[in-house]
């Protein structure tokens, strides 16, 4: 690290501090994440917890070696947890049976050329886990859009055993029901849609399988019973919606004790939901509603955990919230126009080259400056 | 009222999200750190004895020169007066020095000072006799309130009075000198600094005094309103206080007094910040309170004033808050100026032999004195004492720009930018986010979760861009002086030149008209000669109107009167090359210049040329028929007898258009190469 004191003795004022710390800050969004964790958990098995503890290795691997190969100290840096985040936002990006190799390459890429290129925390200009994300998108698109399917599509829990084999192996163990990989795997709401577009088929009918599936398996009464089982039909929400619920509350969490700022997820809802709403209104048929853009694909996600990374967003309090909004807009024409299901990734990247200008361009009036 | 409202219903949500505090008053951000002032209000005030030694620096500023009033040696008696500024001083920036006790003047000496810069100053040590004998009203008032704003500055002069809040400007000098100038007189005793409660203690004993001080000024400059606020954690002087303004006002009725509570945040207790609470009005930058109307003093001056002018008391001793988590037994004590740090610190039963700097002021803006040694001064309201640092101290992370420090900053900068630029030594840059409206407050380095030092860097920030600064307007002061001389020596030389050439023009003509058959050979000769030299002078002309355009940064020393148009041919030649390598120095000279100073520059070029040329035309105009005047008399008298007839008016005439026919000559002879 730099020498970061310049050379004026004594020590000087002020010999108090409020006691805060970074790896307290980037503690408490990673207990955040935990409402998520469960409800994915709940919702889609094990498999998560599986790449969550490959990501971890992984990270620990790869931080003490590019540590020592900076000539930097290891324990205060490794300890920061801010490679937690990222990783932890990584696993949640990958389907959950993707193969080992995913996540391990992905986080290995994140880390290294997504923060240690550059000069380690604080210095990146791209949020790492996009970019990690964005690497494995493009290098592995087919493993990428393996989603699990959720269990109440299922009619069954993946079980860790399975998910263990499943990710290290490629395959489900044969003895287990016999399913194949295809059986397990389900496409995600966003794919739904966009597929059932480009097929011509209007909103409605393209997200019908969704409901409809889960509809069926809710009046069967074969899906796990309980809480979810009725507050899903009363919200009718699928389990995509419900992780995202999870990470809203985790984030509402975070915003009360300002870990994150509150122009991150209002300027990035608020004008993805005025964006949706504008076209909703002009053509029901083609483009999806505003509760379906909130809720799905990894909206509240991004909003909470991802565009709120502090190090490569904008630094002003109105540039964060222009930030936000323009995170906003571009997943939606992304998510809308572009070739991806789901246009966080590219958005936060495309947002992140831009920071430096809105920084410029959004300096607080100063006090007695008119 | 609105301001109630608001808090009946922030209170509560403060509980859910803290922060929120910070919508409770008018300025931006701010911080809210743990208080510990009920460490020192346990407590009653503590007399302590008189020291061994008292040490009382002499605050000399450069070429400020002080008129001695005692020698080592003498005997003082307290509030005799030791030293004051020289009366040749205009700018008495100075203020009196006074004996807190009575004793022997021991030695003049050289002691630190309880400065951050741990500099030396010449003190006064007083070895005090304990009998503490005083003069009574040194000052020589009569008890009554001055009638005129100078009476009463001076008054204030003679009692040494400064700010007692912090930086410790001499009173007097921050007064206006006519009345009705300043609309709101305002009392801090926001005192938002942890630890220190030496204000609020004084406002519990001395209410009357404060406001009775406080009332004398604006009675005296006619201030219709006072406002004093007080931070809400100070219930008892907030109490003492309203109560001594209610009797107050029965009194002077014409004066409007109140006592305002403030939500308790630091800095509350900053000028610009308490003003924008209290009054709602922000300082436009570069100006001062005053210039709004406002005049603001701690409560702890208007004590003072209120001693100075009724009993005609000098500043002495002063309230000091001797605390911190390094005492067992933390106090408020008057201490007499020049008791050093260390007897005080160790009168509170210290918790480990003090062996680590102590601070002067508060755990936000004080600073560590460079020897536990140092005295008390008259800006010290706090001695902090703490415990030894822990050993593994939390290491310094980088900017993870969260923007903590930029959400804390009451004057709304961009710390985290201005630590980048100030690390990456990019001082311009600092510059232009407004580093020097920054107040050191140290809120943005008190939140920041990387634990960066970030006040630290704005100091060096700032003396390194003072230093530039200072640089920079040396050299510009340098290049002005040359560029003048240049000018100067370009227009002599422009001057002579022109006077020769209209000699030669002259010449010219005389011998272009009909003469007789004697002379016209040695006429024809002379005008052959005249129009080579002339020829030749228009040329080198042009060559000048080059080199004046260029920057020449070396030029040969004033030039001798030419003799001979090839003798200049050779020297323009000559000051051409010194020019042209002149002018590959000089952009590399000075790699600083910003565009702003070229253009200055370039401006001062054109001014100077502009002179240049008028005084050449107004050579051609005025000079020229002189000369030639000159000329006709004395240098040609055959031709003289031969127009004798004609009248001085003919012959100035005839001057002229002679003089008009050499300036369009000339012109021609310009344009055509
Ligand atoms: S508080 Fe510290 S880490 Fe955060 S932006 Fe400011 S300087 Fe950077
Ligand atoms: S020290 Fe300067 S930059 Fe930091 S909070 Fe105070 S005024 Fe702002």
């Amino acid at each position: 690290m730099s020498p970061l004191t310049p050379q004026s003795s004594p020590l000087s004022s002020p010999f108090a501090h409020n006691n805060q710390s970074v790896r307290q800050l980037m503690f408490k969004v990673q207990l955040a994440v935990i409402p998520a964790l469960l409800v994915h958990i709940y919702l889609f098995g094990f498999g998560i917890v599986i790449q969550w503890v490959l990501a971890f290795a992984t990270l620990l691997v790869v931080e003490f070696t590019m540590l020592k190969l900076r000539n930097r100290p290891v324990r205060p840096f490794i300890t920061d947890m801010s490679a937690m985040i990222t990783a932890t936002v990584l696993v949640f990006c990958i389907p959950a049976g993707a193969p080992w190799w995913i996540i391990v390459s992905g986080t290995a890429f994140a880390l290294i050329f997504g923060k240690h290129i550059y000069g380690g925390l604080g210095y990146n200009p791209f949020n790492p886990a996009m970019l990690g994300y964005a690497f494995l998108l493009l290098s592995f698109p087919v493993q990428m859009t393996q989603w699990t399917a959720p269990t109440e599509i299922l009619d069954y829990a993946v079980s860790f055993t399975n998910s263990l084999h499943l990710i290290f192996t490629g395959n489900l163990p044969q003895a287990a029901l016999g399913a194949n990989l295809d059986m397990i795997s389900a496409a995600t709401p966003l794919s739904q849609l966009q597929i059932g577009l480009t097929q011509g088929q209007g909103v409605t009918e393209s997200l019908t399988p969704i409901a409809l599936e889960a509809q069926t398996h809710y009046q069967n009464g074969s899906v796990i019973n309980g809480f979810f089982y009725s507050t899903a039909q009363f919200f009718s929400l699928n389990s995509w919606a419900w992780v995202n619920v999870a990470f809203l509350i985790g984030g509402l969490w975070l915003l009360a004790v300002r870990a994150i700022r509150w122009q991150y997820p209002v300027g990035f809802l608020s004008s993805l939901s005025l964006i949706s709403f504008i076209f909703y209104t002009i053509d029901p048929n083609t483009y999806p509603p505003v509760d379906f853009m909130l809720l799905s694909g990894g909206t509240m996600l991004a909003a909470f955990f991802i565009i709120t990374d502090p190090v490569t967003s904008s630094t002003t309090p109105k540039g964060r919230f222009i930030f936000a909004c323009g995170i906003g807009i571009l997943v939606y024409v992304i998510r809308t126009w572009g070739i991806f299901p789901d246009g966080i990734t590219f958005a936060v990247l495309l947002m992140n080259i831009a920071v430096p200008l809105i920084d410029q361009y959004t300096q607080p009036r100063v006090y007695g400056h008119k | 009222m609105n301001a109630t409202f608001m808090h009946t219903f922030i209170r509560p949500l403060a509980i859910l999200y803290p922060m929120a505090k910070r919508w409770l008053h008018r300025f931006h951000g701010g911080v809210f750190p743990q208080t510990y002032k009920s460490l020192s209000l346990k407590h009653p005030i503590k007399s302590t004895p008189i020291p061994e030694r008292l040490i009382l620096p002499v605050k000399q500023l450069s070429g400020q020169k002080v008129a001695w009033h005692v020698a080592v040696g003498d005997t003082v008696q307290k509030n005799q007066c030791l030293v004051r500024a020289a009366k040749e001083n205009k700018k008495g920036i100075i203020v009196p020095i006074h004996a807190p006790t009575s004793g022997v003047i021991h030695a003049i000496e050289m002691r630190p000072l309880p400065h951050p810069s741990g500099l030396n100053a010449l003190s006064i040590i007083i070895k005090p006799d304990f009998k503490d004998s005083a003069l009574n009203n040194a000052l020589n008032v009569n008890g009554e309130v001055p009638e005129t704003p100078q009476q009463l500055k001076d008054i204030l002069l003679n009692a040494g009075i400064v700010g007692l809040g912090g930086a410790g400007f001499p009173t007097f000098a921050k007064l206006p000198n006519q009345t009705g100038i300043i609309n709101t007189l305002i009392m801090n005793g926001a005192e938002c600094e942890p630890f220190i409660t030496c204000d609020d203690v004084l406002m519990q004993t001395h209410a009357q005094d404060i406001l009775k001080g406080a009332v004398m000024i604006a009675q005296i400059l006619g201030i219709p309103s006072i406002i004093c606020g007080i931070e809400e954690n100070k219930p008892a002087a907030i109490q003492a206080m309203n109560a001594a303004a209610k009797r107050l006002t029965k009194k002077t009725s014409q004066i409007n007094i109140t006592i305002q509570t403030l939500p308790a945040v630091y800095p509350m207790g900053g000028e610009k910040q308490l003003i924008q609470e209290l009054t709602g009005i922000e300082i436009p930058a570069k100006t001062h309170a005053i210039d709004s109307g406002l005049l603001v003093f701690n409560v702890a001056t208007f004590a003072a004033i209120f001693k100075a002018i009724t009993l005609g008391e000098p500043l002495t001793q002063r309230l000091v808050t001797v605390a911190g988590l390094g005492l067992k037994h933390s106090y408020n004590t008057y201490a007499l100026l020049g008791t050093p740090f260390l007897t005080l610190a160790n009168a509170g039963q210290p918790t480990h032999s003090i062996q680590d700097p102590l601070i002067m002021g508060g755990p936000m803006m004080g600073f560590q004195v460079a020897d536990n040694h140092v005295p008390v001064i008259k800006t010290t309201n706090c001695i902090l004492v703490q415990p030894p640092k822990p050993a593994t101290e939390i290491m310094v992370m980088p900017c993870i720009r969260c923007g903590e420090c930029m959400d804390a900053c009451p004057v709304n900068l961009l710390p985290q930018q201005m630590f980048w630029h100030s690390q990456a030594h990019e001082f311009d840059k600092v510059e232009k986010l407004n580093i020097f409206d920054c107040i050191e407050c140290g809120c943005c380095s008190y939140v920041c979760p990387s634990h960066i030092p970030l006040v630290q860097f704005y100091r060096h920030a700032k003396s390194e861009i003072k230093h530039n600064h200072a640089e920079q307007q040396a050299a510009e002061l340098a290049k002005q002086r040359h560029e003048f001389r240049l000018a100067r020596i370009e227009r002599e030389k422009q001057e002579r030149e022109a006077r020769i050439k209209a000699k030669k023009a002259a010449v010219k003509k005389q011998a272009q008209k009909p003469s007789d058959a004697s002379s016209a050979k040695s006429a024809a000769m002379k005008a052959a000669a005249a129009r080579a030299a002339a020829k030749r002078a228009t040329q080198q002309e042009s060559k000048q109107e080059i080199e004046q355009s260029a920057q020449a940064d070396e030029i040969s020393q004033n030039s001798p009167p030419p003799l001979s148009a090839r003798q200049k041919a050779i020297d323009t030649a000559k000051k051409q090359a010194a020019a042209k390598v002149g002018s590959k120095v000089a952009p590399n000279k000075d790699p600083r210049t910003s565009a702003k100073q070229a253009a200055k520059k370039a401006a001062a070029m054109a001014a100077a040329k502009r002179r240049a040329q008028t005084s050449l035309k107004n050579d051609s105009n005025v000079t020229a028929p002189k000369t030639e005047a000159k000329t006709d008399s004395n240098a040609n008298p055959t031709q003289t007898t031969e127009h004798s007839k004609q009248t001085m008016n003919d012959k100035r005439t005839q001057a002229m258009e002679a003089a008009k026919k050499r300036a369009a000559e000339r012109k021609a002879q310009q344009e055509s190469p």
